[in-house]
C-alpha cells in the first residue's frame, strides 16, 4: 500500500486567493458604456455601476449598491454627471458624493460612496482595483496601443470585441496559458516553433512564432505568425500579432485578451482584435480581417473554457522539459495578490525561458500528417 | 542553475539548459540596473520587460556551454 501511494502523484488543488488581484482591469470596450444608461457589472465580489456623466463626459465607476437602503444604482438612470437611485432617487456623482437627495433637507455628511479610479486608453474602460485600497503608483500603467488615438487612429480597424463568462474556474487558469506552449496546439490548433517567456517587474511576456497547422481552419490564423504578447498586471494582455499576406507585406494585428474576477471562482473572459490597414485596404476590408482573426481566436478560446469547466484547479502541476514556466509565472502572479509592501524580490526579478520546441514539432508535425492522410484517404473512398 | 557571468558588464544571472536549445535565466539583481544593454535601452526610452534578451549575455551563456561552465542536459526541478 505504502510503496504504491509513494509512487502516485497526488494533485495539490489547493485554493483559490480569499482577494483580488491588485491591479488594472479591463471591463469592456468604452464607447456600450456612453448610451446614456447606467450599467452594472458584477466584479470583485460585489457590483459596479458603469455611467457616463451628461456634463462632464467621462465614464465613471461607483459601488453598485446605494448607501442609503441598498438600492442598485446599475438599474437608475443619469441624471447630469450623477446617477439616481432607483429606489429614492439619491444621486451619486462620479466622484462618490452625494450629489443631493430631492426629498431631503440636508444630505448626511457621511454620504460618500465608493468610486472606483477609471481609466479610458484603447477605447477601452478599466478601473484600478486594490485590497488596500491604496491608487495606482507611478509606473503601473496600461500601455497604450501605438496610433490608436490622435492622427493615426484611422490607420486601425474597428474593435471587434468577445465576452464569455466562466463559473466554476479562478482566474489564474487564463493566466496559466502565457506558458503554455503544448496547449497552443492542441487547443487552439497552433503550432508554436518558438516560445519563449520572460517575467519582469508587472509584466509577463510570451514571445512565440506560429506555424499553421494545415489539418485545421482558423481564418487568418491560420498562417505563419509572430505573436509578442504581455500582460501588464494580472489581467490585460496585449499581443502584437504580424503575419506576412503576401512577399514582404505584413499585417499588423492587436489582439486582447484580459478578464476581470466575478467571484473567487468565476470571471469574465473578454478578447478583442483590431487590425491595421494595409495599403489600399477599406474600411470594410479591415473589419472583416479582424473579424476572422476573432473567429479564429474565439475557436480557442471556447475549446480554453470547456477545458476549465471539467479540470480541477492544481498548484503541483507535473511538468516536461517541453512545458513552460508555470512554477514561476505563479510566483510573479502572486505580486498581485499579496500587500504591495509584502512583494519579493524573487515575483518581480527578472526570469527567461525559451522551450526547445524540437521534439514537440516532430510529433505534431507526424499528427498533422497523419491526419492530412487519413483525410485524404476518405475522401478518396468517398468519392464517386 | 549555476552562475554565468556577462563578460561584458559583469553582471551575473543563474542559467540552467535543459538542452542546447533550451536556456533558462533567473536574474538576481534589477536587470534594468545592473545590465548594460537594458540601461541603454531604457535610456532610450525602452522597457527591459518588454526585452526579449540580452545579446551580450546570450553570448556570455553560449560561451560558458562552449567551455563546459554550464552543463547541458539538466533535468527539470520545478515540478
Amino acid at each position: 500500500m505504502t510503496a504504491l501511494n509513494d509512487e502516485v502523484r497526488v494533485i495539490d488543488a489547493g485554493r483559490p486567493p480569499a482577494r483580488f488581484a491588485r491591479g488594472w482591469h479591463c471591463l469592456g470596450l468604452a464607447d456600450p458604456f456612453k448610451d446614456g444608461e447606467p450599467h452594472e457589472i458584477e466584479a470583485f465580489g460585489t457590483k459596479l455601476v458603469v455611467f457616463q456623466g451628461q456634463d462632464d463626459g467621462e465614464l465613471h465607476v461607483l459601488n453598485a449598491y446605494c448607501p442609503h437602503m441598498g438600492g442598485n444604482l446599475a438599474h437608475g438612470t443619469v441624471k447630469g454627471d450623477a446617477v439616481a437611485c432607483p429606489f429614492h432617487d439619491w444621486r451619486w456623482s462620479g466622484d462618490g458624493r452625494c450629489a443631493g437627495i430631492p426629498y431631503a433637507r440636508r444630505v448626511p455628511p457621511r454620504a460618500r460612496t465608493r468610486a472606483w479610479t477609471a481609466l479610458e486608453r484603447n477605447r477601452q474602460l478599466f478601473v484600478w482595483h486594490d485590497p488596500e485600497g491604496n491608487p495606482p503608483p507611478v509606473g503601473v500603467t496600461l500601455p497604450e496601443i501605438e496610433g490608436i488615438h490622435g492622427p493615426d487612429a484611422g490607420e486601425w480597424s474597428d474593435w471587434t470585441w468577445k465576452t464569455a463568462r466562466v463559473d466554476g474556474s479562478n482566474c489564474r487558469e487564463i493566466v496559466d496559458n502565457v506558458v503554455d506552449m503544448a496547449h497552443f496546439f492542441y487547443v487552439h490548433y497552433a503550432f508554436p516553433t518558438y516560445f519563449k517567456n520572460v517575467f519582469e517587474g508587472h509584466v509577463a511576456t510570451q514571445y512565440m512564432e506560429s506555424a499553421p497547422r494545415g489539418d485545421m481552419d482558423l481564418g487568418n490564423l491560420s498562417s505563419p505568425l509572430r505573436s509578442d504578447a504581455s500582460y501588464h498586471g494580472p489581467s490585460y494582455m496585449i499581443d502584437y500579432v504580424f503575419t506576412e499576406v503576401a512577399p514582404g507585406v505584413e499585417m499588423e494585428m492587436v489582439l486582447i485578451n484580459s478578464h476581470y474576477p466575478v467571484g473567487a471562482d468565476s470571471f469574465v473572459l473578454q478578447y478583442g482584435a483590431i487590425v491595421k490597414k494595409l495599403p489600399g485596404m477599406t474600411d470594410e476590408a479591415a473589419a472583416e480581417a479582424a473579424r476572422s482573426l476573432i473567429g479564429g481566436l474565439e475557436t480557442g478560446f471556447e475549446q480554453d473554457i470547456e477545458i476549465w469547466r471539467n479540470k480541477t484547479r492544481i498548484d503541483n502541476p507535473l511538468l516536461t522539459e517541453e512545458d513552460g514556466p508555470v512554477y514561476q509565472l505563479r510566483r510573479w502572479y502572486e505580486q498581485f495578490y499579496v500587500d504591495a509592501a509584502d512583494v519579493e524580490d524573487a515575483m518581480t526579478r527578472r526570469f527567461e525561458f525559451e522551450i526547445d520546441t524540437r521534439r514537440a514539432n516532430q510529433a505534431w508535425r507526424a499528427e498533422v500528417d497523419g491526419n492530412l492522410a487519413r483525410r485524404a484517404a476518405e475522401t478518396e473512398v468517398g468519392a464517386p | 542553475m549555476r552562475p554565468v557571468q556577462c563578460a561584458a558588464c559583469g553582471n551575473q544571472v543563474l542559467c540552467e539548459k535543459f538542452s542546447p536549445a533550451h536556456t533558462s535565466v533567473q536574474w538576481t539583481a534589477d536587470a534594468a540596473v545592473a545590465c548594460a544593454e537594458f540601461r541603454d535601452l531604457v535610456a532610450q526610452g525602452a522597457t527591459s520587460a518588454r526585452t526579449r534578451t540580452c545579446r551580450a549575455l546570450r553570448s556570455s551563456i553560449e560561451r560558458a556551454v562552449a567551455d563546459g561552465t554550464l552543463e547541458v542536459g539538466g533535468v527539470r526541478a520545478d515540478v
